[in-house]
């Protein structure tokens, strides 16, 4: 729930490359050694990314080594594919996968009692040490590239970034117009800057919003603190309360100056900064209480997979300073190690962004929330 | 006028067409993907707002969710706000097409074709490119505040997210078609009518009242039936460009469908929706039956 927007675009590539993954699913190749066979659930731009910065690199560190780069086609086929790695690790077959990329270890059921996939926690990767702990979701997954709500400013005039969500409300209020974020439900920054709300107004205890626990007479108490606080800071935000129309329209307004201050993905801020269509002097900062929400895609490897100690050389590989610095300058991605292990040039330039927590909000919540929103803030704006 | 269309209606009534049934079979296939695909499912979402699901589980008839909506006034203002921009739209697309459908109807100067081809290219570019180029032009800080401010005009009010921002994306995009119905009706204008309004002293706006607009009185009823079609469901324009509230009822009912996730009330939205473009339906299905009928009188 936490990706939606690029579940999206996964979803619509899904469309097109349906057809390609089924070929792929029913093909008879085998496993040859020194291939690895490497599925992808994410988006083309993530698998240029890997010819272009990981595979030339990793090939030429190991030679007779070929990676062979797939796209997985969607949700439903990288599913078929961890049912192939599993009836393989039943009988004892090769699966023909040796990595799977930006999918949970939970499918199929009972795979990970079963010991389907690689225990990273146990491995002693020499890279290890170096991950972030706060991005590790378990110890079947490896994160190598994140992308976390942020905040994105125009550092000429906002010379310190706020730190935490009260000093953010503080300067939303002191810079009237100065700022907008999205409607929650045109632009996952938008649901994520009202849901860290919903969390400050709780005593930033995430343990209060839960898949399963959402009721009326148990929410509707929150959300009224929640309306309160969003309705205070209405007049202050952009022409008095307007809201812009999703992630990108937030970003074109900063980038035309009309205010300085909003909310963005961090890849489509890094993107929009790398490519210039926003100041030069654009920044991104992360809050220091509790961060905004965000997610890490990770590698799963199979632990039947045919080229199995090769493939976690290049989990190791994918872990390295080399690479990680290449998520964020190529890809616009977020580091999963440490940033103290990143280039000095990359974390002076993203010294505010450093996270000591990834939270995430449960989507059954989201309906009501944003339809609440609607009914009780969006309305209330008088021309 | 009024004479020809009553003794069109009465010929129309009497038995001049053969009746074939050949002529039916061309026509069943289309009719039944008709049914399939249209009527059957329009049918099938119409009950669902009327059989619903009560609270201990059982099925029965009732009104509720359309007396919510109507009691609700946050769906009403939302209705209220489809209707204004509608309205406005439609309006502004005549005042600005009329005019230029009546040039490239009386002008033989070579101009005419560029701006034909100008009015027309609207067409061929995609509504997403147009939104986008849009909130960049007329946007904060856009290009036009820039130009304005050149010339030394300040105090430049962006449309982009108040409800003028979805009425020009909206006139921008209805704008090559308004223009094609009505140069079309302009053409049946015969020259001679006018230059003999001329001969016996019709000035210019006599002659607009009283010799273009009855003629082509068809064809701006056209055009506003099948705009307020498009105009009142429209979705992607009013959120792009539009207010966060109060929602046109295209993107109204896409939220409650996909974000709120209540099926039956969008559907009852969209029930609502139906009712009342099926009143611009009607009044276009006249239209044509009027003129096929006057044509069979010629």
């Amino acid at each position: 729930m936490v990706l939606r927007r690029r579940e999206f675009l996964k979803g619509s590539a899904a469309i097109g490359l349906g057809g390609v993954a089924t070929s792929l699913i029913g093909g008879t190749a085998f496993a040859t050694e020194g291939v690895l066979d490497i599925f992808f659930n994410s988006d083309t731009n993530v698998i240029e990314f890997w010819s272009s910065a990981v595979k030339p690199a990793f090939e030429a560190a190991n030679p007779g080594t070929t990676l062979n780069l797939v796209s997985g086609g969607g949700g439903a086929s990288m599913n078929a594919l961890s049912e192939r790695a599993f009836a393989a690790l039943q009988s004892g077959t090769d699966p023909q996968i040796d990595m799977m990329e930006a999918i949970g270890p939970y499918h199929p059921e009972g795979s990970i009692e079963a010991g389907l996939w690689v225990d990273f926690s146990t491995l002693g990767l020499s890279n290890m040490s170096k991950v972030n702990p706060a991005v590790i979701d378990n110890q079947w997954s490896l994160p190598y590239r994140g992308s976390q709500v942020v905040m994105m400013y125009n550092a000429e005039k906002v010379p310190t970034p706020p730190k935490t969500f009260e000093e953010l409300i503080a300067w939303i209020k002191a810079n009237p117009g100065q700022f907008a974020y999205a409607r929650p439900d045109q632009g996952d920054s938008g649901a994520c800057f009202i849901e860290r709300a919903l969390q400050e107004v709780t005593g930033r205890d995430e343990s209060l919003f839960t898949n399963d626990n959402y009721t009326e007479d148990y929410a509707n108490p929150m959300f009224e603190k929640l309306w309160v606080l969003l309705n205070d800071i209405a007049p202050s935000l952009y022409k008095g309360g307007e809201y812009t129309g999703g992630n990108t329209p937030s970003i074109q307004l900063l980038a035309s100056g009309v205010i300085s201050m909003t909310i963005a993905w961090s890849d489509m801020a890094l993107v929009a900064m790398n490519e210039g269509v926003v100041p030069e002097t654009t920044s991104v900062a992360q809050l220091q209480d509790l961060a905004f929400i965000g997610g890490y895609s990770s590698v799963l490897v199979p632990t039947v997979a045919a080229n199995k100690d090769l493939s976690l050389k290049l989990a190791d590989f994918l872990i390295s300073p080399e690479v990680q610095n290449k998520v964020v300058s190529e890809l616009g991605g977020f580091p999963s190690i440490n940033w103290s292990e990143m280039s000095p040039e990359l974390q002076e330039k993203f010294a505010n962004v450093a996270t000591t927590s990834i939270p995430t909000f449960p989507g059954p919540w989201e309906s009501h929330l944003f339809d609440g929103w609607y009914r009780n803030v969006a309305s209330n704006l008088t021309r | 006028m009024s004479d020809t269309i009553l003794s069109a209606d009465e010929t129309a009534n009497a038995p001049l067409v053969r009746k074939r049934p050949i002529g039916l079979l061309f026509i069943a296939a289309p009719i039944l993907l008709i049914v399939v695909f249209l009527f059957y499912p329009a049918i099938r979402s119409i009950f669902t707002t009327l059989y619903v699901k009560q609270a201990d589980g059982s099925y029965a008839w009732s009104i509720a969710g359309y007396l919510y909506f109507f009691s609700d006034g946050y769906s009403l203002a939302n209705l209220a706000r489809t209707f204004w921009t509608t309205i406005v739209t439609m309006v502004l697309l005549i005042v600005v097409n009329l005019p230029i459908a009546m040039y490239l109807r009386f002008s033989r100067s070579p101009l005419a074709v560029f701006v034909q081809v100008l009015a027309l290219f609207p067409m061929f570019v995609p509504g997403i490119v147009i939104v986008y180029a849009l909130i960049r032009y007329m946007g904060p800080n856009g290009l036009l505040q820039t130009l304005l401010e050149l010339v030394g005009i300040t105090g430049f009010q962006s449309p982009y997210l108040t409800p003028w921002g979805p009425v020009i994306g909206m006139l921008w995009d209805a704008m090559p078609f308004t223009l094609l119905v009505l140069t079309a009706g302009m053409s049946g204008i015969a020259t001679s009518a006018i230059e003999a309004a001329q001969d016996v002293g019709a000035g210019r706006l006599r002659i607009l009242v009283s010799i273009i607009i009855p003629q082509i009185k068809n064809s701006l009823l056209i055009v506003t039936a099948l705009n307020f079609l498009g105009l009142f469901g429209q979705a992607f324009m009013p959120f792009m460009l539009g207010p966060t509230s109060p929602e046109m009822m295209g993107p109204f009912m896409l939220r409650t469908f996909s974000t709120v996730r209540d099926p039956v009330q969008a559907a009852t939205q969209a029930t609502i929706v139906f009712a009342f473009c099926s009143v611009a339906g009607l009044a276009y299905v006249r239209s044509i039956a009027r003129r096929r009928a006057a044509e069979v009188v010629k």
